[in-house]
């Protein structure tokens, strides 16, 4: 019966944040209303609209030539780091799908949007040269830079676009500090928020292990910090406690077997696997070489197949958060929408820019999504330039876009630019080879289980 | 103090120290022969690594790794002849230096033109397993995994093999003649430009069986395998005494697992374990140049 | 053992000797090459419009700053380091702490770099009078990975050592110059007044203490040079001349970074690449491998198809065939080539 009160309990909870981010925020779109007049002051949201004046002159439709939308994304794309690469595989397979059929829909001209990427080895320094390189000084090198991966990355780039306007679309971060009003200019993703997965683990444990004791791996700064700070604050009030943390630094090194070591010796319930890319899977198996037989828990970032896979056996029953179907799972097969993704990635698997793209993997599928949530935007948006766009990105109702799970409509206001606030628990099937999610979705929709300080960081 | 986690930690430390002692290893041949720091052996051991990758593709992994070791060998001995000596002809110590430098930089960049990184996207290097490497053994509580296990005995049927050469065959004896003094040998008529080969043939076989092993041990490699482990190497190399082979094995279990514990009980290295080898670099050369069982060296004017 | 002898013969003798001989007396001739170099480069960015070109150009000149600083330790006197650009790191890192927490122009944070890098490298100098040869270059490298890995854990803010003045106040603040072109003509000024002091420097009696040591450590000592003393004045001066390069990089780059901690050490195997290619123990040689080392780092990835590797591939494989062909490097071997061909009749 727990599992009834519990739903009911995050119905009403959920309602109660929907019905609360009702009445505070006043969302109720003015940009919709007065769309038909045309000028261009009445298209955009208050906030872009406020900082519009402070732009370089001439660039609210830079980086569009002819028809063309030319988005500028960078991200790890060699060795180990390369796990995060397939996500360009995803939306690039979108946009050719959409490019293919004439295009994007924009006040009645017909657009097509183009991605130029860049390798940044995951290092941020090198992200601001890209992103420097790819803009020029003023701005106008392209018009938005799309899906550029990781916390710090889009941190370190933040205040040059920000300053020169330029659209910072969709950052492959589960950070919410993505969502900061102060950059109006950038938007986060799908991806859940380190609040949205470490609140639904939380709620998960209330449920299932309500006196559970947790140990957890941190990667060192805003990435591992939110996590903290977000499971922290979600377990308040309860019993369940944090009874040992320890961090590993991700430029330096990727053995934490003497970190995993340390945890373990707390002979916690719980191991929270917040480690990315490499750490991850050794974090596991080293658990499992321990003889820590403990309740396993890793962050969305590291339920790639690539990850996931390099653990082998020691990844088996192991629980991580999602919004996505996982590809891998055969019991997608008849989803109309997956049916579409999988064909197209398929299709179009042999041009050169997704040479290689995995179908089955759940990061490709990722970036499906964030192609398509993308096109739905261009096609709200009042007209081809950065500051409607980025109106439009303000001010979205999509429900169940790519290959998120159905019940998830993904919505963004004014006050409330986060779009990855719902997700489920999923377990790894080793046998299988694939995450199979639990029944319950956790929806935080409202921003009430993000710690306000992750927020403004 | 808790045992148990200390133990664990000391088994963490032999785990990662059996790789710096491998490659320390490598280093102390080539300086005991020919009295240089290479530093591009760990590069060298990484398109070893590479190169047994390939082989492996096509034929066990046991036979890749013999194969792969042998072509490292004369891969090796190829340097020597062709790139160093000529340059120690010049009597340019600098010269020599620059030149390992420069493969180096050249040998990790070979690698990755030869095979990209971006072909490991989708489907990243993966080395077989020489041998089974899951499971853990428990002593006391703790637990020591099959792959450290299997790792130390390798390295230990190495070290006999090189005590065996060294010290009963006439070719070692010969091998001990040049690292000792290179004129004398030859004024015997010992064939030194012959052993200076066999010299770097041999810290090229053992750095390639230390890069495949270190590759196996986690499901995926990728080509700056061998970059930090270059430093903690170094250390133990210098830590050993640069011309000699056992002090390097031991010097690299006792980087590792002090390595380990600074992680454990000093807050200070918190993520930063590598300042650990780095001070020890520090500190022996300036202090103790000949290391823990180095000979002391007189300068020659 | 020979790692531990002093180094007994020059890196490249024969490029230092044509050096002294123009000294000689002023020559017409070589007044105008460098008259028109200097008008040259000058025009540069106001004849080329490309951002990206002038850019490069000036990451190249600030290169060649860094791998000059290198040649006062390595070509002159003969100590090897490969990990100098720890400095160059160091510069960076007061330039851009200086304009965001003490609200410093960047010209005004200039000489604060250069003394405290200049103090770094005595202190780093210390060790090698008792470390010699390779050995030193192993220091020098634990140099060049120590001081990302601290900077990582003390000096970083969310996990990354990552500093960032803000844009605008990196702007020019001539109003007749653009931003490109003020980025390029600041390191141009630097690359000349470095320039300058370093032939100043080799033409001095201190300068011929450096090749003293560099060649006869052990007679100079004898002849009345403290080697001790020379040895730390080459690294202080060498230190701060990569750590003026690295404010300057701040300029151009817009940021001090140290989030890998092999980027230094890369950065410093450049810088060798820079001397040893563009000549050994010549005052002009690191402009022209520093120009040389950053346009091909750029440009390599382009003419290759995008091939990861390449450049590194390309510099690597010209740090070999060079000090092995070419001890005296582009401008020792073009020298050389001169005197060749001047003696005969």
């Amino acid at each position: 019966m727990t599992t009834k009160r519990r739903r009911a309990a995050a119905i009403f909870a959920a309602a109660l944040m929907v019905f609360g981010s009702a009445c505070t925020n006043d969302d109720d779109d003015p940009v919709a209303t007065d769309g038909g007049n045309g000028g261009d002051s009445g298209n955009v949201g208050d906030q872009i609209e406020g900082v519009l004046e402070d732009c370089p002159e001439g660039t609210d439709t830079a980086g569009i030539d002819g028809n063309v939308i030319k988005l500028v994304s960078t991200f790890p794309q060699e060795g180990s780091l390369a796990a995060f690469a397939e996500i360009a595989k995803g939306y690039t397979a979108y946009f050719d799908m959409v490019n293919d059929e004439g295009g994007v829909e924009i006040a009645g001209e017909s657009y097509t949007v183009e991605v130029e990427t860049f390798n940044d080895n995951y290092n941020p320094p090198e992200t601001v040269e890209n992103i420097n390189r790819a803009f020029g000084p003023d701005g106008d090198g392209a018009f938005a830079a799309f899906s550029v991966v990781g916390t710090a990355n889009n941190i370190a780039i933040r205040d040059d676009l920000n300053d020169l306007c330029v659209p910072n679309i969709f950052a492959s971060t589960g950070s919410p500090a993505m969502g900061n009003p102060d950059y109006p200019w950038m938007i986060g993703s799908t991806l859940p928020l380190y609040s949205t997965e470490a609140a639904a683990f939380a709620e998960y444990l209330k449920a299932e292990m309500p006196d559970a004791t947790v140990a957890m791996l941190l990667q060192n700064g805003e990435y591992g910090d939110g996590y903290e700070e977000s499971f922290n604050q979600a377990i308040e009030g309860t019993d369940i406690t944090v009874v040992a943390t320890q961090r590993y630094d991700a430029g330096l090194a990727t053995d934490v077997s003497a970190q995993v070591t340390n945890l373990a010796n707390s002979d916690a319930d719980v191991f929270f696997n917040g480690a990315t890319l490499l750490p991850c899977p050794m974090g596991m198996t080293k658990a499992d070489e321990l003889g820590w037989d403990a309740l396993k828990y890793v962050s969305g970032t590291c339920a790639s197949k690539t990850l996931i896979g390099a653990a082998e056996g020691a990844a088996d029953g192991v629980l991580s958060a999602s919004n996505v179907m996982d590809p891998s799972n055969t019991d997608w097969d008849s989803d109309e929408r997956m049916k579409l993704y999988k064909e197209t990635v398929d299709a179009w698997r042999t041009a050169n820019s997704i040479e290689g793209a995995d179908v089955t993997n759940g990061v490709v599928a990722y970036g499906w999504t964030l192609g398509e949530l993308f096109v739905k935007a261009l096609e709200a948006s009042e007209s081809a330039s950065r500051s409607a766009v980025m109106a439009s990105l303000n001010n979205l109702e999509v429900s169940a876009p790519g290959v998120l799970y159905e019940e998830i409509t993904v919505k963004t206001g004014e006050n409330d630019r986060f779009l990855g606030e719902a997700a489920k628990i999923a377990r790894y099937d080793l046998a299988r080879e694939t995450f199979v999610p639990l029944d319950e979705l956790y929806d935080f929709e409202g921003g009430e289980a993000i710690p306000e300080s992750l927020i403004t960081g | 103090m808790d045992v148990e986690l200390f133990l664990n930690q000391v088994f963490n430390g032999i785990g990662n120290g059996v790789g710096y002692a491998a490659v320390a290893l490598a280093i102390v041949i080539v300086f005991r022969t020919t009295g240089l720091f290479n530093f591009a052996q760990g590069e060298m051991a990484m398109l070893s690594t590479f190169v047994t990758w390939q082989l492996s593709e096509s034929m066990p992994i046991g036979l890749a790794l013999v194969v792969g070791a042998a072509l490292s060998f004369v891969g090796g001995a190829l340097v020597e002849r062709t790139l160093i000596r000529p340059m120690e002809a010049k009597g340019n110590p600098l010269g020599t230096v620059i030149i390992t430098i420069g493969l180096f930089i050249s040998m990790n960049a070979l690698i990755q033109l030869i095979w990209p990184p971006s072909k490991a996207q989708s489907n990243p290097f993966s080395m077989p397993k020489p041998f089974p490497n899951r499971g853990t053994v428990e002593i006391f509580g703790a637990h020591l995994s099959w792959f450290t296990i299997w790792f130390v005995i390798i390295l230990l049927i190495e070290c006999a093999l090189l005590y065996l050469l060294l010290q009963k065959t006439k070719l070692g004896l010969s091998l001990r003649a040049v690292a000792s003094n290179q004129e004398s040998s030859k004024l015997v008529g010992i064939d030194v430009g012959k052993m200076l080969m066999i010299g770097w043939g041999l810290a090229a076989a053992i750095g390639a069986v230390a890069g495949v092993l270190l590759a196996s041990r986690t499901n995926q490699f990728d080509v700056s395998m061998m970059q930090f482990i270059l430093a903690y190497a170094f250390a133990a190399a210098a830590l050993g005494g640069f011309d000699s082979p056992l002090g390097a094995v031991v010097a690299g279990f006792i980087v590792g697992v002090a390595e380990a514990l600074a992680i454990t009980y000093i807050d200070a290295v918190d993520g930063i374990p590598i300042v650990v080898p780095l001070l020890l670099i520090f500190f022996v050369l300036l202090f103790r140049p000949e290391g823990m069982f180095g000979r002391k060296v007189v300068e020659r004017v | 053992m020979s790692a531990t002898e002093t180094p007994s013969t020059a890196p490249a003798p024969e490029a230092a000797i044509p050096t002294s001989r123009t000294t000689s007396g002023p020559d017409l001739a070589k007044i105008v090459i460098g008259v028109v170099i200097m008008a040259a480069a000058a025009a540069f960015p106001f004849v080329v419009d490309d951002t990206a070109t002038v850019r490069m150009v000036s990451l190249g000149l600030i290169m060649a700053i860094g791998a000059m600083g290198l040649n006062v330790l390595t070509g002159y006197t003969g100590q090897i380091s490969i990990g100098h650009a720890a400095f160059y790191g160091i510069g960076a890192y007061i330039t851009a702490n200086l304009m965001i927490e003490q609200k410093l122009t960047f010209l005004a944070t200039l000489p604060f770099s250069v003394l405290i890098c200049a103090v770094a490298g005595a202190l780093v100098g210390l060790p090698a009078l008792r470390v010699k040869g390779p050995a030193l270059a192993l220091v020098t490298l634990g140099l060049a990975i120590l001081v990302p890995t601290l900077l990582h854990k003390f000096g970083s803010s969310g996990g990354v050592a990552l500093w960032k003045p803000k844009r605008s106040h990196l702007n020019s603040p001539v109003d007749a110059l653009t931003n490109t072109q003020w980025k390029y003509l600041v390191p141009l000024a630097a690359l000349v007044i470095v320039y300058v002091l370093t032939r100043n420097i080799v033409h001095s009696r201190a300068g011929r203490a450096l090749i003293a040591v560099r060649d006869q450590e052990v007679a100079a000592t004898t002849a009345g040079i403290n080697v001790a003393a020379t040895k730390i004045t080459a690294f202080a001066i060498s230190a701060a001349y990569c750590g003026l390069a690295g404010s300057l990089s701040v300029l151009v780059r817009g940021q001090a970074d140290a989030s890998s901690a092999l980027a230094y050490f890369q950065m410093s195997i450049y810088f060798l690449v820079a001397v040893v290619v563009g000549g050994t123990a010549t005052i002009a040689g690191p402009i022209l491998g520093g120009l040389l080392v950053q346009i091909l780092d750029e440009k390599a990835p382009d003419w290759s198809g995008n091939k990861v590797g390449m450049a590194p591939f390309i510099l690597g494989t010209a740090l070999v065939v060079i000090a092995y062909f070419l001890p005296g490097g582009i401008l020792g071997g073009y020298r050389q080539l001169k005197a060749k061909l001047t003696r005969s009749p």
